[in-house]
């Protein structure tokens, strides 16, 4: 008995839509990413199998732990990470409605993806370089200029489907596509904060090799390195997928191998508008970044929620 | 196991990861290997991607010859980069001590210091020259690794 339903809830945890999944897919949106950057640039770019190849390669090279650093929290910190980004994809629908769904999911997503950059913070923290220490410094001020616009461009559409729960909302937006149309400022919003998240390019501040050389992963290498580089990627799948699944609707109602078809359309659009910001700016400074944040993305979705209040209000 | 030594070794070659380090050159080589990294010639076609710190790099590119200076430092990150390793000496300076040698603050060239996997003569190096310097290296990797 016990077997029985343990079975199915590892293969969701460790296959799909789990670890193996979105390890492959985020390789592959690395790749896409890579590739598209380099098209827009006018170059060549790198070969499909790039992300995997430096994957395996940093799998089999040396791991240089330093004397001064925690040992075990420099360790177990890229598991951590990756555990975290796993285990927020489970509320989130990818061929279907989602595996684990209940209400309030949407907070807890929330907080999912905000441990990989408490890791981050502590990684830089622990391996005491002082690249890395104002990398993990830069880490955090980010954190608090992001996150906030983040989670009030997610709340304008839980408002207006009256629900914290993601496939609910899913459900209300796929049913009422109209409503769509007028998230398109928090869509902006969740957008360049997931840009901020994911630290790419306007916002690559704490790992701004430039200045503090590799940020807060200057003291790792090999195999952790690699594992926190599979989280980063990992975590772009499942911030698509959770802006996917707020703004677009998840899989429209479809299941099976046309909602995966759907799911894995959608992503890739969203993906191809991050490369797009990425390759159209340049690093901005943390203060710059910061001013950007609260005075026009945090009152832009003040102003949607408000919006969405009344429509609220207006269709009832 | 030779199916996963076959693997690493593959992951090897397609993904160089640099590292660029100058230990006294007059900036020319330096603007050359920049250069290799642009639009134009595009090193990311094989996986090549600057890095900046030596943790995460396989490859230290060093140009200039060693002045006395920068032979601690030199060493220093060559010791801080995992293994496995590889360094490649850019430019006449950094393959002999070229024009500068038996100058009394240089020591000479790159070798004298570190152990240097491939010579890439040039003052300064043609962006070409760098390109077929590192397919050169993964080729010379590649034959070794076959001869065990």
């Amino acid at each position: 008995m016990i077997i029985d339903s343990m079975l199915p809830a590892l293969v969701y945890i460790l296959i799909f839509p789990g670890f193996l999944f979105l390890a492959a897919y985020g390789l592959f949106l690395q790749w896409v990413d890579r590739k598209l950057g380099a098209v827009m640039q006018n170059r060549v770019g790198p070969p499909w199998y790039q992300p995997a190849a430096d994957f395996i390669k940093l799998l089999a090279k040396e791991v240089i732990v330093p004397d001064a650093c925690d040992t075990v929290m420099f360790k177990v910190l890229p598991y951590f990470a990756l555990a975290a980004v796993v285990t927020a994809v489970l509320p989130l629908p990818v061929w279907t409605d989602a595996v684990y769904s209940f209400q309030g999911d949407l907070v807890v997503v929330i907080y999912l993806l905000t441990i990989p950059t408490v890791t981050f913070f502590l990684a830089g923290w622990s391996a005491v370089s002082p690249y890395a220490v104002i990398g993990s410094m830069r880490v955090l001020t980010q954190l608090f200029a992001y996150e906030v616009p983040m989670m009030l461009s997610l709340i304008g559409p839980a408002i207006l489907a009256g629900t914290w729960n993601i496939n609910e909302i899913a459900g209300f937006f796929a049913a009422h596509k109209a409503l769509m149309a007028a998230q398109i400022p928090a869509l902006f919003v969740a957008l360049i904060a997931l840009q901020g998240k994911l630290e790419r390019v306007p916002f690559d501040i704490p790992h701004a090799k430039n200045e503090i050389v590799g940020g807060q992963f200057t003291e790792y290498s090999g195999r952790l390195l690699g594992f926190f580089y599979l989280a980063v990627d990992m975590e772009m799948v499942v911030g698509a997928a959770l802006v996917n699944a707020v703004f677009l609707g998840g899989t429209l109602g479809a299941s099976g191998a046309a909602g995966l078809a759907v799911f894995l359309a959608k992503t890739l659009a969203i993906v191809f508008l991050l490369t797009l910001v990425k390759v159209l700016m340049g690093r901005v400074r943390i203060d710059q970044m910061i001013r950007f944040c609260w005075q026009v993305l945090a009152p832009l979705s003040m102003a949607q929620i408000l919006f969405d209040i009344f429509l609220k209000f207006r269709l009832q | 196991m030779k199916i996963k030594d076959k693997l690493i070794l593959w992951s090897r070659l397609k993904s160089p990861w640099l590292l660029h380090f100058n230990t006294g050159a007059c900036n020319g080589c330096d603007i050359e290997i920049v250069d290799a990294l642009t639009p134009r010639y595009d090193l990311e076609r094989f996986g090549a991607i600057l890095k900046s710190t030596p943790r995460h790099a396989d490859v230290l590119v060093v140009s200039g010859p060693v002045t006395r200076q920068q032979v601690k430092r030199l060493k220093r990150i060559y010791d801080q980069m995992p293994e496995p390793k590889f360094v490649m000496a850019v430019g006449t300076c950094a393959c002999s001590g070229g024009v500068f040698d038996g100058c009394y603050g240089v020591v000479s060239g790159v070798d004298a210091v570190i152990p240097v996997s491939i010579y890439i003569p040039g003052c300064p190096v043609r962006p070409e020259a760098v390109l077929d310097g590192a397919v050169k290296l993964l080729g010379a990797l590649e034959a070794s690794s076959k001869g065990k």
